[in-house]
């Protein structure tokens, strides 16, 4: 029943994620013009197979085993499914010789349709055979998985983002460290704070105080308020420095049911 | 491989620079116009966020990078979602920016990982389950998200072509992520080293024969670690 189940939603989303891909990656080669969907790499890759049918395929083929194996292993397909599997193969569909690529490839109509098949098939190949897995032995992965990721959230990521931001420029590196610093004091996590600084310090490097960055600036810092608010940071602060908690603040969260301990 | 990159870099700049000098008269109607791409968004992310209704219900079926996942599976078994949500939103505000400004939504950051890891961990960390535990509602919440991004990216670009070429650090933030997936590989040997020692010898072997093969490390370790469970189970928790 179970496998019922499972090949009726794989193949409804393998049709609408093939459907995506393959159109997305079309339009890209027409961008700027048109806007696109995909990725710089997928382009790059796309072009480099050049519309010949055995290249795109074994170039998908490559990527498909280890989406297999990371689909069985840890029950997710990789990027590589919708970034370089379904639009390789959906070109290889089409491609003949004596074809060029702007009938082909770069066609969203066509891509669309092929797309829409290869993800379906893909879809649920991979759900299904991952499926048939006992769960025992997905429990190992998990369990191997869990811990090897939570020492990536904490403390591997933040300091690689960490220091990525001081490398890539001083504007960048002050707002890393404060924004990245005071997110991992006030949402325990380092990264989302260093990445909002990478996008601050890189925006207004490349143009100056605009509205735009005036106004990504502002809503960092909103943000940054209400999760400080909603988690009891206020609070915790207060406490910390050995200052009382104001009537009206400890009202204000209990009026929210927001945090404080 | 960084001549590869180069290549590919090459390769890009070319097809931008030669599709800039296209007739824009023939790119008209449903498969090429601006009216359209949201709707184009709007099914693929309702795949996404489906796909990660399978993960959450079957165990199987996220889009996306082992180490991305792995941030929603510690949020599932109770480490919180904040990193998850965190990772997940940021990435996609500044894809949408980025996709915008150069033409190219990055899907990767924006559906996969924004809509699809991150809106998800959001809606676990308020315990609005619904939306992960039943398909048709996952189909429509992620129909409706995808509508949205797509909007907002169409209506962006209405504004500001030509205004900016900033992308805003993607790159840098590119390759800290991708550096940071690089990690997961020793960290998952060094984690089933800890489980027990059968499992241990299992994710070596898979890392050093998946590493051979150039293939990523993550995986290998997985594996082997599982075909070792096989025989030596252990028990969970």
């Amino acid at each position: 029943m179970s496998f019922i189940i499972i090949l009726i939603k794989s193949i409804i989303i393998g049709g609408f994620v093939g459907f995506g891909a393959g159109v997305g990656a079309a339009r890209m080669f027409h961008a700027p013009t048109v806007q696109g969907m995909g990725s710089f790499r997928t382009l790059g890759e796309l072009n480099a197979c050049a519309g010949d049918a055995a290249s795109h395929f074994s170039f998908g083929l490559g990527f498909f085993f280890n989406a297999w194996a990371s689909a069985v292993g840890a029950g997710t397909f990789t990027q590589d499914v919708s970034h370089r599997i379904i639009p390789n193969w959906s070109a290889t569909v089409w491609s003949r010789k004596g074809k060029s690529v702007e009938e082909t490839l770069h066609n969203p109509k066509k891509m669309a349709i092929s797309g829409t098949v290869i993800g379906i098939i893909i879809v649920s190949f991979l759900n299904l055979t991952s499926a048939a897995i006992p769960d025992s032995l997905q429990a190992i992965a998990v369990k191997v998985l869990v811990p090897a990721a939570n020492l990536l959230i904490n403390p591997v990521m933040p300091v690689i983002f960490w220091l990525a931001a001081l490398d890539a420029g001083k504007r960048t590196g002050v707002y890393g460290t404060v924004f990245g610093g005071l997110a991992h004091l006030i949402m325990g996590n380092a990264v989302p704070g260093i990445v909002l600084g990478i996008l601050i310090g890189k925006g207004v490097d490349e143009n100056g105080w605009s509205k735009l960055t005036l106004t990504l600036f502002i809503s960092v810092i909103i943000l940054f308020v209400l999760s400080g608010f909603f988690r009891g940071f206020d609070l915790t602060l207060l406490q910390q420095f050995r200052l009382g908690t104001p009537q009206w603040l400890q009202l204000l969260h209990n009026l929210f049911g927001a945090g404080g301990k | 491989m960084s001549q590869m990159d180069e290549k590919i870099e090459n390769v890009v700049s070319e097809s931008i620079e030669s599709s800039g000098e296209i007739d824009t008269g023939n790119l008209k109607g449903f498969w090429y116009a601006d009216w359209s791409f949201p709707i184009m968004v709007s099914i693929l992310a309702a795949g996404v966020f489906a796909g990660t209704h399978m993960y959450y219900v079957h165990h199987v079926g996220a889009f996306n990078e082992v180490a991305v996942i792995a941030l929603l599976q510690a949020g599932i078994t109770g480490g919180g979602f904040g990193a998850a949500a965190a990772f997940g939103t940021s990435f996609l505000f500044a894809r949408i920016l980025e996709g915008s400004l150069v033409g190219i939504l990055d899907l990767g950051g924006s559906i996969l990982t924004g809509l699809g890891v991150g809106i998800p961990a959001l809606l676990l960390a308020v315990n609005f389950k619904l939306p992960l535990q039943s398909f048709p509602l996952a189909i429509l919440t992620g129909a409706i998200l995808g509508l949205i991004v797509g909007f907002i990216i169409i209506g962006i670009r209405k504004f500001t072509v030509g205004n900016s070429n900033s992308t805003f650090g993607a790159d840098v933030m590119m390759g800290a992520g991708n550096l940071s997936g690089k990690f997961l590989g020793p960290l998952i040997v060094l984690s089933a080293c800890t489980a027990s020692i059968p499992i241990g010898f299992g994710s070596i072997a898979g890392a050093a024969i998946f590493y051979y093969w150039k293939k990523p490390v993550a995986g290998g370790a997985i594996l082997g670690a599982m075909v070792l469970g096989i025989f030596f189970p252990i028990g969970i928790k």
